[in-house]
Parts: structure tokens; sequence; C-alpha cells
């Protein structure tokens, strides 16, 4: 990642997707008929977004890779309790290299003889739960904010608009770390607050355009010209539309999430020593380094590197599968 | 366009007034004041604490009042030594010097001073500035340039092998913790292969510390040992910074190309039969850039504000390490300063990314 998170700054893989054919075709096809208006029927937009899902396979991939460290996230620290007190002693100095046998040291240790293993295991839980808490606390906040920014329009616009402006005038990162160093306490509550009270400016102003565009679309007038509420028009008929470049702002939310706090607590600004994140698992490997101990920096790094794009390709695949507009 | 430069200027101030105070908060917020950062450190006599605390309008027990006094020292509406609005040459504390205004605030220039080294805040910056200009602007060079050829490549050729691996990389590389990616670039070509060395801007065994004076007494005796010493040192933190930021700058230069391609001019350009290479250059990638001028000079701060995550894994000693230091030692003023500095870089960059925009692009009109 840049060094500078940009919730906005989408990179896509173009040629992923491969051109599909029609939803009529695979309908007509499914359903062994060319009566093609019976079998839509039977097929709502969520039906649609996953068929198309489904078709895209690094999406796929992501989303079982996320998954399986979700899993790890809620059981790794039950099946392998971590005690920072157990520190079993190397017997190469700088820590052990991975060794197959046994499956403790598969990973390799640190200098103290703690097993690599069980900090990716144990670091998950941490790491994707700020990533988690993060996206949904400064999603809620940058929709609420844009929706009413570009619903309301006015005045209230230009001053929700102002206060977006000047967060995102001040370095997002040096924030961070002041407050993750004043207010955090390693606390890894306190963080997920910070991170999601930071992270959504950019969202907000991608939601305020978007409203501002699709207020004046033709079905929103429409449903406006039949006296349908304000919070029904919101809801019902803009947010959905709306949908698929939140969600792909989301996911580079929670990606930017996770390696933010890697970061912070690489610094041991973050997560306190006691507690495990990826992150803080290398945080002290860097003089090691030097000596050749490139193990315990790489896996952790390496579950985070992966989980990033995990959620990236996901980002992909759901813009692809929310967009309204594009092919099933 | 003058008159819009002159309003988006004037539009700046409440913005930049909240930078100050978010920044202000920000600081004391935090728990711990900075007087007992100033009795740590023990090169400070007890004699020049009171004179700081006295200069600043720091309390040892801060109340509400004393903490607004503060504020108004710090910007440079109020004046500490008298403790009033007027400053001791008899005007108000705001004014120029020259018209009996006070020396204090940041209004004035003077961002406080260094907790830890005990010196002024801008001496503390600008003492840095070179160390990280020429990090960020090798940077920032090399993978503007290679960005432009890419994405351009990339575009004219759509569809193709080249423009798909471009896309999957700049996807990883996009997606690699920078921390991470810099720790095994060390590791690889540091450690292991030892092409180049790991950290540092000097060799410490051959140089005395970076932008020192002895330092440049060294670098007139043997200039080009000296820079190729620093390029050595420059290799991995480059490469790193390039690798990150190069996805993003060339998606946004192949897609402005894609779209200039798209344009009716180019299709006349095209059927009136000019040459392939004189379309692509002439026609559609002049157009393109335009666009990518604006997005380059967004990224001018950085210029400045330095790398603090690059900074950190290679010990370059710039300015995005400074904030590290400062974070780590509670350097009040010092943080204060380099976040109000950076703020203003980027704000600064929008107007003027805006207004270049409007200079390079004649079909944009602001009035």
């Amino acid at each position: 990642m840049p060094d500078t998170f940009q919730a906005d700054g989408a990179i896509r893989p173009a040629g992923v997707v491969q051109p599909a054919p029609s939803t009529l075709e695979i309908l007509a096809k499914e359903a062994g008929t060319d009566d093609f208006e019976v079998a839509l029927e039977s097929l709502n937009q969520w039906q649609l977004a996953w068929r198309r899902f489904r078709r895209h396979r690094l999406a796929l991939l992501g989303s079982s890779y996320l998954l399986t460290m979700v899993a790890l996230a809620i059981l790794g620290p039950i099946l392998w309790p971590y005690n920072p007190n157990d520190i079993p002693g190397v017997k190469t100095p700088g820590g052990d290299p991975p060794t197959l046998d046994p499956i403790r040291n598969l990973f390799g240790s640190d200098f103290g003889g703690r097993s690599v293993l069980q900090f990716v295991v144990v670091g998950a839980r941490i790491s994707v739960s700020i990533g988690l808490f993060t996206m949904l606390i400064a999603t809620t906040i940058g929709v609420i904010v844009g929706a009413v920014a570009g619903y309301a329009g006015g005045r209230i616009d230009g001053l929700l608009m102002r206060f977006v402006d000047l967060m995102l005038a001040i370095p997002f990162l040096f924030v961070i770390l002041v407050a993750a160093r004043f207010f955090g306490g390693g606390d890894p509550v306190i963080l997920i607050v910070i991170f999601g009270l930071l992270f959504w400016p950019g969202l907000a102003r991608l939601v305020r355009a978007l409203f501002l565009s699709l207020r004046e679309a033709e079905f929103v007038q429409a449903a406006r010209a039949v006296g349908v509420s304000d919070a029904r028009i919101t809801f019902r008929h803009i947010l959905p539309n709306a949908l698929g470049p939140i969600v792909v702002s989301a996911t580079l939310i929670m990606a930017g999430a996770i390696v933010t706090e890697a970061f912070v607590s690489f610094l041991n600004f973050g997560i306190r020593a006691t507690d495990v994140s990826w992150g803080n698992a290398l945080s002290n490997s860097k003089g090691y380094l030097l000596q050749g101990n490139w193990w315990w920096p790489f896996f952790p790094g390496m579950a985070l590197a992966l989980t990033v794009i995990a959620v990236n390709f996901i980002g992909d695949g759901l813009r692809d599968a929310l967009d309204p507009r594009s092919k099933a | 366009m003058t008159k819009y430069i002159i309003r988006r200027s004037l539009g700046l101030i409440p913005l930049l007034l909240g930078i100050v105070l978010v920044s202000f908060t920000l600081m004391k917020l935090a728990p711990g004041g900075p007087q007992s950062q100033f009795n740590q450190n023990p090169r400070v006599s007890e004699a020049q604490v009171e004179a700081w605390l006295q200069r600043w309008c720091l309390e040892r027990n801060p109340t509400a009042l004393s903490v607004v006094r503060e504020f108004g020292g710090w910007l440079g509406v109020y004046n500490c030594q008298t403790d009033s609005f007027l400053s001791e040459r008899g005007g108000l504390n705001i004014l120029p010097s020259f018209m009996g205004g006070g020396d204090n605030g940041i209004i004035k220039g003077d961002l406080g001073l260094s907790i830890v080294s005990a010196r002024p805040v801008t001496d503390v910056i600008v003492e840095r500035i070179p160390a990280t200009l020429i990090l960020t602007s090798a940077a920032l060079i090399i993978w503007v340039s290679i960005a432009i050829v890419l994405g351009v490549v990339a575009a004219v050729k759509r569809y193709s092998l080249f423009d798909q691996l471009v896309t999957f990389l700049a996807y990883i590389f996009y997606s690699l913790p920078t921390f991470w990616l810099g720790l095994m670039f060390i590791f690889v070509f540091a450690v292991t292969l030892r092409w180049v060395p790991a950290q540092g801007i000097v060799s410490p065994r051959n140089w005395p510390p970076f932008n020192t004076p002895q330092y440049w007494e060294a670098f007139g005796a043997e200039p080009i040992a000296a820079v190729l010493d620093v390029a050595a040192h420059l290799v991995l933190p480059v490469t790193v910074l390039v690798l990150v930021n190069i996805a993003g700058d060339s998606r946004f230069v192949r897609a402005s190309m894609l779209e200039a391609l798209n344009q009716d001019y180019v299709r006349t350009a095209r059927a009136k039969g000019l040459p392939r290479r004189m379309v692509i250059m002439k026609h559609t990638f002049r157009n393109a850039m335009l666009p990518v001028v604006t997005n380059v000079a967004l990224s001018l701060p950085f210029l400045f504000s330095g790398a603090i995550v690059t900074e950190t894994i290679f010990s370059w000693t710039g300015m995005g390490l400074l904030f590290i230091e400062g974070v780590n030692a509670r350097d009040y003023f010092l943080l204060m300063g380099l976040i109000l500095i950076t703020s203003l870089l980027v704000v600064i960059a929008n107007l003027v990314a805006d207004v270049v925009y409007a200079i390079v692009d004649p079909r944009i009109r602001y009035d």
C-alpha cells in the first residue's frame, strides 16, 4: 500500500472477468425454454449479484482465504492459547529457523523461542477484527454523512463538506500515529474507535457525489412525484443504486485499516506487547533481520499481505456483481 | 483567473484555522503536559524551563483559561510576556513587528521549541528537509516517468498480454504493505546479496552524519565518492516507494489515455491518414497528460512531508522519521509544527492543482 491511503484510489485489474453470455441466454439454457419472461421473474437483484460474483474466480479465491482467516480469528486463540510469559528459549541466537518438525517451529521462532506460526494463528483475531470493525464504523459514518449532505444540499451540505475537507487536509497517518500513541494505550478496542473515526471522510465525499447525481435521476423524480417519503427514497431507491461503489470503498477501508494497524503496532504505538496482532508480531524483528533472521517478519507479513490482496479481490468481484448495469 | 485564485485563497482561511485548531486540540487532549517533557531533558536548566513556560503561557497546572491563552500565544494573537493582546513594543501582538507587533506565534513563522533537542522547531525541521527531498524527489520523478510509459503502452495495447501483466503486478504491489516490502527488500538485497546498504543515508564508517557541517566539509573534499555513497543508500528506499506508488499512477495514466483515444478528434486524425505515431503522440498523449499533471501536482506535499513508513524502515533521517521521533518523545511543539506544515502543503497543492489545470487546459473556465 502507498504511504497515504486513499479510499477512492481503486485499482482494479482489467480483463479478469471474461465477457459472459447474457442473462437471457443463461436462463433460457437452464430453464430449457425460450420463454425468457417466466425465467426472469424468479431472480431478484441479490440472486443476480451472487450469480455475477460467483463468476469472478479471484474474488472467490479471496473470499475463501478471508473466511479461513476469520475462522482463525475466532478459533485460533481458543485452540492455541497465547501466553506472553511463556518464553521457551532458543537453540540458535536470534531465533530458530523454520523446520518441519515439530509443528511449533514450522515458521521458525522469534528471539525468545516463541513460535512464529502461533503469532500468525493468534494474531489473526486482532488484525481481522480491526479491519472488519473499522470498516463497519467508518462505512456507517461515511454513508450517513455523505447521504445527508448529498440529499439535503444547501447549507448542511456546505458545512459537512468543509469538515470533510478539513479531515482530508490533515495527513491521515500523522493523526493516526499521534492518536494511537497518546490515547490508544495498547487497547485494540480504542484503536478500532480511533480508526473508525478517521477512515470515513473519503467515503463520505464519494457517497455525497453519488447522491447528488442519483437525486436527479428519473426514477427518483418519479418516486417523489407519487409522494414517496424522503427516508424511503433514500433507503429504497437511492442507496441500492449507490451500493456498488460504497462496497468497494468499504473493502478498501478494511484493507487500509489492517495495514495501518500493522504499521502502528510495528512501531510499538499500537497493540500492547502482551497481545498479538500480525503487526506487532514482527515489531521487534528488524534488528534480527539484519542477521539474516527472515522468517520472523516474513510469515506474519505474508498473512497480512495475502489478507489485503484477498480483500481487494473481493472488492473487485463485488463491484462487478453489484453494478446494476453490468451484464449478469 | 486572478479573481478565481484570490477567491479560492480566501476560502482557505477557515480551513487553515480549522487545521490549526485540530492540531492544537489533539496535543492538548493528550495526557501529560509538555512541562513534564521539558523537565525530563537533562541538558536543560531549571531557569530555562521557567523562561520557556513563561514564553509559551504554559502552566504547570493548566486550567481552561490558561489553555486558551496558550493557544493564543501559539497562534500569535496573544503575548505571553506582557500577558495581554499587546506586544512588548506596545502595538497589537498580531501585527508585523515593524508595526509594533510581537515576534511569537505561528503567524510569525515561530513554531515554538522542540523539547527533545531544546532548539527552535523551525530549525529542527529545516535541517531534515534536504534528506527527505533527495529521497522523495528521486522517487517521484522515477515513478511518474515509469507510470506514464507503462500507462500509455498499456492503453495503446489495451487487453494485450502486456496490459494484463502491468495491471496484475500493479495490483499486487499496491496491496503489499509498504513496511513489510521494505523489510523483505532489506533481507534479500542488503543482507543476503549485499548489493546495497540496508539503512541510513551515508555509511557511518566513512562519513559524518548527513547534513552536519562536518559532512559538507567531507563532501567538499570528495564530492564524487560522497554522491555515490548517498546514491547507494537511495536504491532500496526509492525502489520501494516507486513500486508501491507506481500502481495508482499507471492506472490513472492508462484510464486518461483510453479516454483520450476515444475522442472524436483522434478518430478524425486517424481518418485523415496521419501516421499512427503522430496520432498517439501529438493528438492523444498531450491531451491525456492534462489530468496526469494535476495528479502529480497533488503528490507535491509528499516531497516535503516525506514517506513516514519508508523512512522508518530504512532509517532515513528525514521529515517522516522526525515525526516518528517526535511521537516517541511526545515532542508537542514539533508535532504541531509538522502537522501544520504538512497540512498547509496539502491545501496549497490542491489549489495549485486546480490552477495548473486551468492553465494547461484552455477548455476550463473558472470565472
